[in-house]
């Protein structure tokens, strides 16, 4: 993990992409494994963008700070969508999430006193005043914390809660399990690391946009990462974003019009061959073997 | 296929009537406008709840087969200097057989499985055939201009564009065939036992799968055909299909899943509302919104009824 401190400049900043995309993808599943689906990641990730560049901007807010304001307005942004939508779970919460991206770019193309309209706004100066190496550290704490929070949802009452839901509702509800107010939580504090990501995505390119923060890639990245690696685990994620992660960005290169085809063949054919992922299949393997 | 009861759909229809009057007393292009989107939103929305009902799958890239058809018209009239409403019968028999490969190789595989797994699946082929779209045609809208879609009529001192009233014809002919087929056809009264009861469909010796198949077929051949028609008015490009999707499940959700007689009337309150929007100067911007808030208002509304009873 100190390997930036050797690495050059090109290497760090890819290393920082994927860790950026390893908190998407983890958080993406911690929702996933109370049994509901959200297409709204980069609905989240622009709110924490937004927020964060325009306190930084506006009230000249301290760059961290204004992190840490991106993941609230992100968790607030949650909480009252959840409270309205998560009453009825499954396909219609799924569907609202898809088109949450899109409604917040029209809010923001919309107002464009306060967020630059279509063009965005611009910071002076990016978060450590655009050193690789602090930016680094930065998303490698994030992504330990966000590591952290999925253990523990892995390991307390909240573990034993949510597969209960998504393994069997009725069974839930009947022990006693206030099941909305657990889904409201997860979604909560899942879409605040969400914003969080997409704070520190904003100041270390000190620039957001409608079209480029609201990008699909944040949504449809963490997703198939997450069926590549096997969705329900801390691990599946993590391997999933490092192998994605890594080539993606040569992808990117080599394929700059259809590099987010490859991710949707991804998600369908893991979904048809192999709905556990490939760690899984792996695992499954192994334990064949033993 | 249930509808309202008789005395609740007159609770609807007659506040929905003085609106439409006193609407079209005040801003009649507003009327004219939103009665012709309602016509496309329903012409769009049909065959998803189609599959919506039966099949019990939310195709998440309902939209996506739409633009299929409407890339296919817009190849055909770019290469034979034709008219692009000539390929809807071609469209269709295209997105006919597509849809037969991809139930096959795809949907029937899920059916019967999560939900979870049926929305990431469908989420899969909406981007495959987005970005499938973007290498063959790069991301650059199209749309082709005839002379036809310019017609207007004039009424007193009100002048009209008639040519999307074609999309009102659309979703009434659509909704009759489709009724005519699920209530009269051996077929289509097949497929509404299955959408009913899949297990006694099976015992009764309906072969649910083929069912499954053809509903599916019929609904990206309808997709295919309306996305011709939708190109002669609208500019199509890769990612156009995801808005009319997530329109679409609004409209399914609102009228109640399974309902088709439902979609007509909520598309055209929602339609009616998004005109309104859209052709007021200050506010045009926000007519986007307006499906969204319809589908939190249904989801609150619908969750308050199931915990009342």
């Amino acid at each position: 993990m100190a390997f930036p401190l050797y690495a050059g400049v090109y290497l760090q900043h890819t290393a920082t992409i994927i860790l950026t995309y390893l908190c998407l993808a983890l958080s993406w599943d911690m929702l996933v494994r109370t049994g509901q689906i959200s297409f709204g990641v980069a609905g989240f990730f622009g709110i924490g963008a937004y927020s964060a560049a325009l306190t930084a901007l506006n009230l000249k807010l301290d760059p961290l700070l204004s992190i840490a304001v991106g993941g609230l307005a992100a968790m607030a942004a949650a909480l009252v969508l959840g409270l309205t939508t998560l009453q009825l779970r499954g396909m219609y919460f799924a569907i609202t999430t898809l088109a949450l991206t899109e409604i917040f770019r029209v809010i923001v193309r919309n107002l464009p006193g306060l967020t630059g309209g279509p063009e965005g706004t611009v910071l002076p100066s990016a978060i450590f005043d655009g050193d690789p190496t602090k930016t680094y550290w930065l998303l490698l704490a994030i992504a330990l914390v966000t590591i952290a929070i999925s253990e523990a949802f892995q390991r307390t009452r909240v573990y034993f809660a949510i597969t209960s839901i998504r393994h069997d509702e009725m069974v839930a509800r009947s022990s006693g399990l206030d099941i909305f107010k657990y889904a409201v939580f997860v979604f909560a504090v899942t879409s605040a690391i969400q914003g969080i990501v997409g704070a520190s995505f904003a100041q270390q390119y000190a620039f957001v946009s409608p079209e480029g923060t609201f990008d699909i890639d944040f949504t449809l990245l963490p997703i198939a990462m997450c069926l590549l690696g096997g969705m329900h685990s801390t691990l599946g994620p993590i391997i999933g974003a490092l192998v994605l992660g890594s080539v993606a960005e040569y992808l990117k290169l080599q394929l700059p019009y259809g590099h987010l085809l490859v991710y949707g063949a991804v998600i369908t054919l893991v979904i048809l061959l192999m709905p556990q992922g490939v760690a899984g299949k792996m695992k499954e393997q192994f334990v064949r073997e033993q | 296929m249930s509808a309202l009861p008789r005395s609740r759909r007159y609770q609807i229809a007659v506040p929905l009537a003085l609106f439409i009057v006193v609407l079209a007393w005040w801003h009649p292009y507003a009327v004219i406008e939103g009665v012709q989107r309602a016509g496309l939103y329903a012409a769009i929305a049909l065959p998803m709840a189609l599959i919506l009902g039966i099949v019990g799958i939310v195709n998440l890239a309902h939209g996506d087969f739409l633009m299929l058809g409407a890339y296919l018209a817009y190849w055909f009239a770019v290469h034979t200097q034709g008219d692009p409403l000539v390929a809807i019968l071609p469209a269709a028999l295209g997105l006919f057989l597509l849809g037969a490969v991809v139930y096959r190789a795809t949907i029937k595989h899920v059916i019967g499985s999560s939900e979870l797994s049926q929305l990431l699946l469908t989420f899969g082929l909406a981007i495959v055939l987005q970005q499938t779209a973007t290498l063959l045609w790069t991301s650059q809208p199209v749309s082709i201009n005839t002379e036809y879609t310019s017609t207007s009529a004039t009424i007193g001192s009100l002048t009209f564009g008639t040519y999307g009233f074609v999309y009102v014809a659309a979703a009434v002919i659509e909704f009759a065939g489709l009724t005519f087929f699920l209530q009269r056809t051996r077929l289509g009264q097949a497929a509404s036992a299955s959408g009913q009861n899949p297990v006694g469909a099976r015992i009764v010796g309906i072969n649910v799968d083929r069912v499954y198949l053809i509903v599916f077929s019929i609904s990206l051949a309808l997709a295919g055909a309306v996305g011709v028609l939708f190109l002669t008015r609208h500019a199509v490009f890769p990612l156009v299909g995801g808005g009319l999707t997530f329109k679409s499940f609004c409209l399914a959700a609102m009228a109640g899943l399974g309902n088709l007689r439902g979609i007509l009337w909520c598309s055209l309150i929602l339609g009616l509302a998004e005109s309104l929007v859209s052709t007021s100067k200050e506010y045009a911007g926000w007519a986007d919104l307006i499906f969204f808030v319809a589908i939190v208002a249904v989801i609150l509304v619908q969750s308050h009824r199931r915990q009342v009873t």
